[in-house]
């Protein structure tokens, strides 16, 4: 036997080119040593399939299949659970609409106690909820794909949304969550308290991401998508 | 197909590698969990057109080995590396008593780390040397050797009789 055992388990894991490995099997014929050697690897590696093949038969636990169908509630880490149950603005999909109006609120008294100043991320138009500012200029122009890493706003995921319309997450230090574009505008439909300005970042962003992921009609846009939908002034159909 | 399908359609292998890995039913379902979770949040990391199946393995792995890392910290310590420094040396005993449980479970269990995971990704899930490189982000040379030892240290506990 003139081969090294990497060279034999590589044989056996079929990793030899072509010509290598019809080499070596020509050799087993008449060389009982490397026929020995490489049936004991076969033997292993058989031995540890069939042992582990019975886990894909197994049937799939609910608490997994429920994190991957959209509509369900967004299960987060226990970590994040309880950061959740500590926030007004909870992890799960059915807190968020609360998370949502409550968040209105404060915007909304905010709005109506002081003064927003010009550079402020959020403006009530006709009632609802916009992007102004700064926050506005974000969506309007970043892609997230080639966005600064200290970014004011960072933009999470750009889609389609089911009823047409193009929506983007982000994420800044005042507000976080999803706006659509409307007109020449963006109107917010998920609003969570700013994850720079608190320590739940990763329930916002789980929430914002299941959020998304409901309001979505087939894949987020891919880089190539997101620049093309942001020239094309993020017009709706098309 | 949906992110999601896909994601669900990768869990039984998903499953089979975190059950090799952390060697316990309920553990291995907590780090899919945990991995799938990570998943959702990152999505937008993930490069559309790159294999998905690669992704989830490096994540999955990679929280097991912070988790890992972290319950070293935390001082637990896992009765299975006892098993490994034992076997590591050498003793007829020890090699015996394997042998003759004839279990592979108790064998994956007295591999270290690095040559479990190598020993799943590449005999088990059947990835080529060049993909599991990847996934650990490893050199290639590293897989091999540590496959080898890997291999080598299961055929000596498990003995010939497979």
């Amino acid at each position: 036997m003139t081969h090294d055992p990497a060279t034999i388990a590589a044989f056996v894991d079929g990793e030899l080119d072509d010509l290598t490995a019809r080499r070596i099997e020509r050799e087993a014929a008449n060389d009982a040593a490397l026929a020995a050697e490489i049936r004991r690897q076969r033997e292993l590696k058989d031995r540890l399939r069939s042992h582990f093949a019975p886990v894909l038969d197994e049937p799939l636990p609910d608490r997994l299949t429920q994190l991957l169908r959209a509509e369900a509630a967004v299960d987060t880490s226990l970590a994040e659970r309880r950061a959740a149950r500590q926030s007004r603005f909870g992890g799960q999909w059915g807190a968020m609409q609360w998370g949502a109006m409550a968040a209105a609120l404060v915007l909304g008294l905010t709005v109506g106690m002081q003064p927003w100043g010009p550079a402020s991320p959020v403006a009530v138009e006709s009632g609802a909820l916009v992007a102004s500012g700064p926050l506005a200029n974000a969506l309007d122009t970043q892609l997230a794909s080639n966005q600064p890493a200290d970014a004011a706003t960072r933009i999470g995921l750009s889609f389609r949304a089911q009823d047409g319309r193009y929506c983007r997450s982000f994420e800044s230090a005042a507000v976080d969550g999803i706006a659509c574009r409307e007109g020449e505008g963006w109107t917010l439909e998920q609003t969570l308290r700013g994850s720079q300005a608190s320590d739940y970042r990763q329930a916002s962003s789980a929430s914002l991401a299941a959020a998304a992921a409901a309001m979505m009609a087939g894949e987020p846009l891919d880089a190539e998508g997101e620049r093309a939908a942001r020239d094309a002034g993020w017009k709706r159909g098309g | 197909m949906r992110f999601e399908e896909e994601l669900v359609e990768l869990l039984p292998r998903l499953r089979r590698f975190a059950r090799g890995l952390t060697r316990d039913a309920s553990d291995a379902d907590d780090l899919c969990q945990a991995a799938i979770e990570r998943a959702l949040k990152s999505r937008e990391q993930w490069q559309q057109g790159t294999r998905l199946d690669s992704w989830m393995y490096r994540i999955t792995r990679n929280l097991w080995i912070d988790d890992r890392r972290a319950a070293g910290r935390r001082g637990q310590h896992d009765p299975i590396d006892d098993a490994v420094t034992q076997v590591a040396g050498d003793g007829a005993a020890e090699v015996e008593a394997g042998a003759l449980a004839g279990d592979v479970d108790s064998a994956m269990a007295r591999l270290p780390d690095e040559q479990r995971e190598v020993v799943m990704l590449v005999l088990v899930e059947g990835y080529a040397y060049r993909e599991a490189a990847e996934i650990l982000d490893v050199p290639i040379g590293t897989v091999t050797s540590r496959l080898a030892r890997g291999r080598e240290a299961l055929m000596h506990i498990l003995g010939e009789a497979a």
